[in-house]
């Protein structure tokens, strides 16, 4: 094989290829981010004084351009950013006079937690309501399974967050998340108190798909010959359940928990609104209205990353549930 | 058991986790205050502060030469007495004796000097500025300070309050500390700012006034009042500001709620730049087409006071001062038809429902409302930076607005309606004989002179319909029963927690 083919080969190879994809993936979010934020009205000195902007003269506004890098041309203040995101310095944020780095390493940790219990809490309850389900399809069960799965996608996160919080509260006086938020680490009790109810609307929401994508993928399982002939030879009700039909149903339910588990980390605004927990979801929300340019780049960012990190572990996940994708 | 229900009572048991079993903890016993707001603060220096939030907080840890009281009358702050020359050009201040820094250091003329002199430096971005801009020089010594004017002022003494207007340390200013730390002659101290979560004060126990009760006070970062109003009902917190009529109406017997009319106006803004606006007609038309009574029923639940153009109590205009206090189709008509636009018209106004409690209501009531009239109000949409990025360019026909008032009405509109105000474009009207009167009421000193002068100038915004001034929303202030001595101020300020005890 010369030289040039076995470069080729390596270019063409799995690994490389998906690498690849990952750097343009996030080279596409960056430039989209970017664009975006400057194509909408407003700027960093908008979102900072507000009406008040009208009050500043010409020169104010040119030292303040200045201040926020916003002077710069379009291009020039990309590749800042982008050579300081590189470089581990995510910038910072105007408001707080505290790096984005800081403030992430703040955030993200609360977003993750709470993403993780939302989706552990969603898929016990999806895959327990979803197998319930399947059972006996089209039976009683099998109805209430599903309009279980329903009224979980009907009713929106912040009716379900708002009516917990205003039940707690007026009838049992109790709502932890109106103390200041207390980290895992800090008190574990507390921590899971604040966290209880925000990651259980967030379960409801990922029991839902996860429930229904169970229950259709067993469903197709449980008519495999490889099921018929499990249950011929006689190998008992549960082992057939667990590990001939559930186990060759994983991956559509691994791959909904992944999807689910990734728009949790970007997707829970509201709930983090509702429960005051300090995640990135309200710090990107603050940023974009302050037009904190930085720290919305850098935020979502990490997010990507975030996203494509989970996609990877999926894949992982695959390959060990079904071992014939190693091959 | 079979699996599908050992997992079906194992998910139903961990969704039993939200069972409410958890006890909250003991509240604790010093006087420690938990105020929750929705937004947090966005900087540390009183200059150049803008956000409510941010002039809420800072208010408590800084102090301003004069006050406004709760009748909103000018009182003595770090300046113990003042008095004008004949001609209203200079002003004397006697500054307060034993005032302190919560460093320790002392309250002096330099201190005013250093302050306004940075207000009015231009590098410093003040949100002041443009108010005191008639200042020409600070001299003084001692606790003795004169204030020169460039023209006769009297409105600079109201001008002269709030936190864009507190005295700093002279020592900080030199040393560029200001926006790093806090260093007041406010009651309570700074301690440390938690982004997103909590800002924390402590007493201050060298406080010029009364001794302060309270040991520290904590705003909270909640960020929905539904969860402020929750947090309250559980107790995890004692006090709160409120902005939402719908919210403020849940607040229960266990709660006490102050509800003051606040200075602030609720406005459908005219660009009278911008055709069809800019025939005086049409203008007409839109005035005497609204039911300001139910714009407040609908958008603030009731919970406002219709008003005119001039907030400022001692100079309020009567809202029934105008060419339509109350609607008048047959009269609409007839100034349609007079402005050649007898089968109607259409407009398009901005608003922002996230800037405010009432913005959604208020545009959609107003709409409602103009097309009984047979005017079509088209409504954009937008978040807040883009809407305020397009109110300060002017680009707008009409815009659905929160103006916030002032004690005085030079510094309520001097910025809008003369024809040199900077946010003459925002305004989209001027005219010579607003820009007189303007002059007039800021060269006169008498009282009884200016609200003669006020009132020419609000029947002028009414009478060509400038704006379409709707109602004043109220501030709300929710306290838990053993939060005593409160008293609610409608500039929205929390000053009064100097004198706030818990029982």
């Amino acid at each position: 094989m010369s030289f040039g083919e076995r470069i080729s080969r390596i270019l063409l190879s799995t690994p490389v290829l998906r690498i690849g994809s990952i750097l343009s993936t996030l080279f596409g979010i960056s430039i989209f981010v970017f664009l975006v934020l400057r194509v909408i009205p407003g700027d960093s000195i908008v979102g900072a004084f507000g009406i008040e902007t009208g009050v500043l003269t010409p020169e104010q506004i040119a030292q303040l351009k200045i201040y926020y890098g916003i002077d710069k041309s379009l291009p020039m203040q990309y590749l800042s950013w982008m050579q300081s995101f590189l470089t581990g310095n995510m910038g910072y944020s105007y408001s707080t006079g505290i790096s984005i780095a800081s403030l992430t390493a703040k955030a993200l940790p609360v977003t993750i937690e709470l993403a993780l219990i939302g989706t552990i809490l969603g898929v016990v309850m999806g895959i327990a309501v979803g197998t319930f389900s399947a059972r006996k399809p089209g039976s009683i069960r099998d109805f209430a399974g599903q309009l279980f799965g329903l009224m979980a996608l009907a009713v929106p996160g912040f009716v379900l967050s708002t009516t917990i919080v205003t039940i707690m509260a007026n009838k049992f006086h109790y709502f932890p998340n109106g103390y200041e938020f207390v980290r895992l680490w800090e008190d574990p009790w507390m921590n899971l108190q604040q966290m209880m109810f925000p990651g259980l609307v967030l379960g409801i929401a990922v029991a839902a798909p996860v429930m229904r994508t169970t229950r259709s993928a067993l469903l197709e399982t449980v008519d495999k010959d490889f099921v018929r002939t499990a249950i011929g030879k006689g190998v008992n009700s549960r082992k057939v359940q667990t590990r001939h039909i559930l186990r060759n149903s994983l991956i559509p339910i691994v791959t909904m928990t992944g999807i689910q588990f990734g728009y949790l980390l970007g997707g829970a605004v509201i709930v983090e609104n509702i429960f005051s927990l300090p995640g990135m979801g309200r710090q990107v929300l603050y940023a974009i209205t302050r037009r904190e340019y930085a720290t919305v780049q850098s935020s979502v960012m990490v997010f990507a990353i975030l996203f494509i990190a989970i996609n990877v572990i999926t894949d992982l996940i695959y390959r060990k549930v079904d071992p014939r994708i190693k091959k | 058991m079979k699996l599908s229900k050992k997992l079906a009572i194992f998910s139903i048991s961990t969704a039993m986790v939200a069972g409410v079993a958890f006890v909250a903890p003991a509240q604790a016993a010093s006087k420690d205050l938990a105020i929750g707001v929705t937004l947090d603060i966005d900087k540390l220096d009183p200059h150049t502060a803008t956000s409510f939030s941010t002039v809420r907080m800072l208010g408590l840890t800084y102090g301003s030469l004069v006050e406004v009281g709760p009748k909103l009358d000018i009182r003595s702050g770090l300046a113990a007495s003042w008095g004008f020359n004949a001609d209203s050009t200079e002003l004397r201040l006697k500054l307060r004796k034993n005032v302190k820094f919560h460093d320790g250091s002392a309250f002096d003329a330099e201190d005013v000097k250093a302050s306004i002199n940075r207000v009015l430096d231009t590098k410093t971005t003040a949100a002041a500025r443009a108010n005191i801009a008639t200042i020409t020089s600070v001299t003084g010594s001692g606790l003795s300070v004169l204030i020169k004017l460039s023209v006769p002022n009297a409105p600079i003494l109201a001008a002269l309050d709030g936190v864009n207007m507190s005295m700093l340390s002279s020592d900080d200013i030199a040393a560029n500390k200001i926006g790093k730390t806090v260093n007041g002659t406010g009651p309570f101290k700074f301690v440390s700012w938690e982004p997103g979560q909590s800002v924390k004060l402590e007493k201050n126990a060298s406080y010029w006034k009364a001794p302060v009760k309270l040991d520290t006070v904590t705003f909270r970062i909640i960020p929905t009042e539904a969860s402020i109003l929750a947090a309250l009902n559980a107790g995890t917190i004692q006090f709160s500001v409120l902005t939402s009529p719908t919210v403020a109406l849940q607040v229960g017997k266990n709660l006490n709620l102050y509800r003051t009319p606040g200075l602030g106006y609720v406005t459908l803004q005219l660009n009278a730049r911008v055709a069809p606006l800019n025939k005086l007609d049409v203008r007409l038309a839109i005035q005497c087409a609204i039911n300001r009574a139910e714009v407040v029923k609908t958008a603030a639940s009731g919970e406002a006071k219709v008003v005119g153009p001039i907030t400022s109590p001692a100079y309020a205009s009567d809202p029934n001062d105008r060419p339509c206090p109350n609607v008048d189709l047959a009269k609409t008509k007839k100034y349609l038809a007079d402005a050649g636009y007898a089968d109607g018209l259409t407009f398009k106004a901005i608003v922002s429902p996230t800037q405010y409690a009432t913005a959604s209501g208020t545009a959609q009531n107003l709409k409602a409302q103009l097309a009984k009239a047979g005017i079509n109000l088209e409504l954009d949409i937008l978040d807040n930076a883009t809407y305020v990025s397009r109110w300060l360019a002017g680009d707008f026909a009409a815009a659905v607005a929160n103006n916030g008032g002032r004690i005085d009405p030079d510094t309520m509109y001097t910025r809008y309606f003369p024809s040199t105000g900077n946010l003459n474009k925002v305004a989209g009207y001027s005219s010579a004989t607003m820009d007189a009167l303007f002059l007039k009421g800021k060269a006169t000193g008498r009282a009884a002179e200016r609200k003669v002068v006020y009132k020419q100038i609000s029947q002028e915004l009414e009478n060509n319909a400038v704006w379409i001034w709707l109602f004043a929303p109220y501030e709300y202030r929710a306290a838990a029963k053993n939060v005593t001595g409160f008293i609610p101020l409608a500039t929205g300020s929390l000053i009064e927690l100097r004198v706030v005890d818990l029982k």
